[in-house]
């Protein structure tokens, strides 16, 4: 049997203002994998640099060390590669005030 | 039964029984699908809502939807807690609201309306984000399916959507007891084209109990531990009634059963579709697990 390959979407038309994040989502089974983000809607304001954080238990969440840029037109799209994140995943922002992105949000894992 | 129809029976039973893998189910003679998540995702996915033009077209109910996702069950206080007999099981979780809901999906077609049956080892737990037992916490876990009549049937077809969730908890009463539904929100069309609609069948309201559905399942004593639970629910693609529903050792009566109806819609004909779902009765992320799920038929 191949190995295990998904997509999950894990943020669909969410918008965020402030600090946000995408749910918690367990990979402990995939060995990588790249987050892909999509801006859906025309960013607003001074986009920071996304990151991804990785946690224990799906409750504490510490910094994975990625950084990288948010779309920063309608429908442009950046990722980020990932090895090594044991379990939990996820991809947080910290907007000031003003910015706004509407985003989809995937997940692609392999075994 | 026939003599030899009777002999494939025990043969057939007697191969199931020596294999661990279907010896915890009963299965009718077709084995449709048996996923075992060990083995991956098994073309479980999630419920996106529909839309046209815009995802902003999406039913809320819908729109908070996530993608389930293979887990170990892992705790912060002893680490994963693994399957019946794996490491992993699927995980649904919702969002931390208040009567968020999350539902996994399978889409199939049938080939013989007849009888089929549903078994699943299922659990449930809250997030574990306070030191406290929380078993007023998730509101329900529940199943469904979404189904309609083949293009052949004529006049009168329907799409029939059977509901069955346990109702763990409302607004913090420990309630405990299996509940149907058979209402679904009013039918909303979905753009200008004249294609697409939407209803959200698992809104809150209107579920009803179902009789003798009373049942107190075993949820351990701190928030991190679960047992597994088996679930078998019996339905006749024929007469598109449920003819029987067990967990663990309770057998209910389905005579008072009955399931969402709507006249059947010119783009799903023989549709089976299988969802699972959880629901929160706390802003704490609710969490149901399938360690595994057979479906069968007799055909």
């Amino acid at each position: 049997m191949l190995p295990e390959n998904l997509t999950a979407i894990v943020a669909r038309n969410e918008t965020w203002t402030g600090e946000a994040a995408t749910e918690p989502y367990e990979a402990g089974w995939a060995k990588e994998a790249i987050v892909f983000v999509r801006a859906l809607k025309p960013p607003k304001g001074t986009l920071p640099q996304a990151r991804i954080e990785i946690s224990a238990d799906g409750l504490h969440w510490a910094p994975e060390g990625s950084l990288f840029d948010l779309p920063a037109s309608e429908n442009a799209v950046t990722f980020q590669r990932l090895a090594h994140f044991g379990n939990f995943l996820r991809v947080a922002v910290s907007l000031s005030t003003g910015a706004e992105i509407t985003v989809l949000v995937s997940l692609h894992l392999k075994a | 039964m026939t003599a030899t129809s009777s002999q494939l029976d025990d043969m057939r039973r007697a191969i199931r029984e020596a294999d661990p893998q279907l010896s915890r189910f009963d299965p009718l003679p077709r084995i449709i699908c048996l996923d075992d998540f060990d083995r991956g995702m098994c073309g479980w996915t999630q419920l996106v809502g529909n839309y046209e033009d815009t995802l902003d077209a999406m039913l809320p109910g819908y729109a908070q939807h996530s993608h389930a996702m293979l887990s170990t069950l892992p705790n912060w206080d002893f680490g994963s807690h693994g399957g019946v007999d794996g490491s992993y099981a699927l995980k649904i979780a919702t969002r931390p609201k208040k009567g968020a809901q999350n539902v996994a999906i399978k889409r199939l077609t049938f080939r013989k309306p007849g009888p089929i049956r549903l078994e699943a080892y299922f659990s449930f737990k809250p997030e574990a984000t306070e030191l406290q037992l929380s078993e007023t916490d998730i509101r329900s876990f529940g199943f469904l399916y979404d189904l309609q009549v083949g293009d052949q049937h004529g006049a009168g077809g329907e799409r029939v959507m059977p509901h069955l969730r346990f109702l763990n908890a409302l607004d913090g009463a420990h309630v405990q007891k299996w509940q149907f539904k058979r209402r679904t929100t009013p039918i909303k069309p979905i753009g200008s084209a004249g294609k697409t609609i939407s209803h959200y069948h698992l809104a809150p309201d209107d579920w009803e109990d179902l009789p003798g559905g009373e049942q107190r399942l075993c949820y351990n004593e701190i928030p991190t531990k679960v047992n597994w639970h088996y679930l078998r629910f019996d339905f006749d693609l024929a007469t598109m009634r449920a003819t029987g529903f067990q967990v663990n050792d309770r057998s209910f009566d389905m005579s008072t059963y009955e399931s969402i109806r709507i006249p059947a819609m010119k783009n799903l004909w023989c549709m089976l579709n299988l969802g699972f779902f959880a629901e929160t009765d706390s802003d704490k992320r609710a969490f149901a697990y399938l360690d595994s799920v057979c479906l069968s038929g007799d055909f």
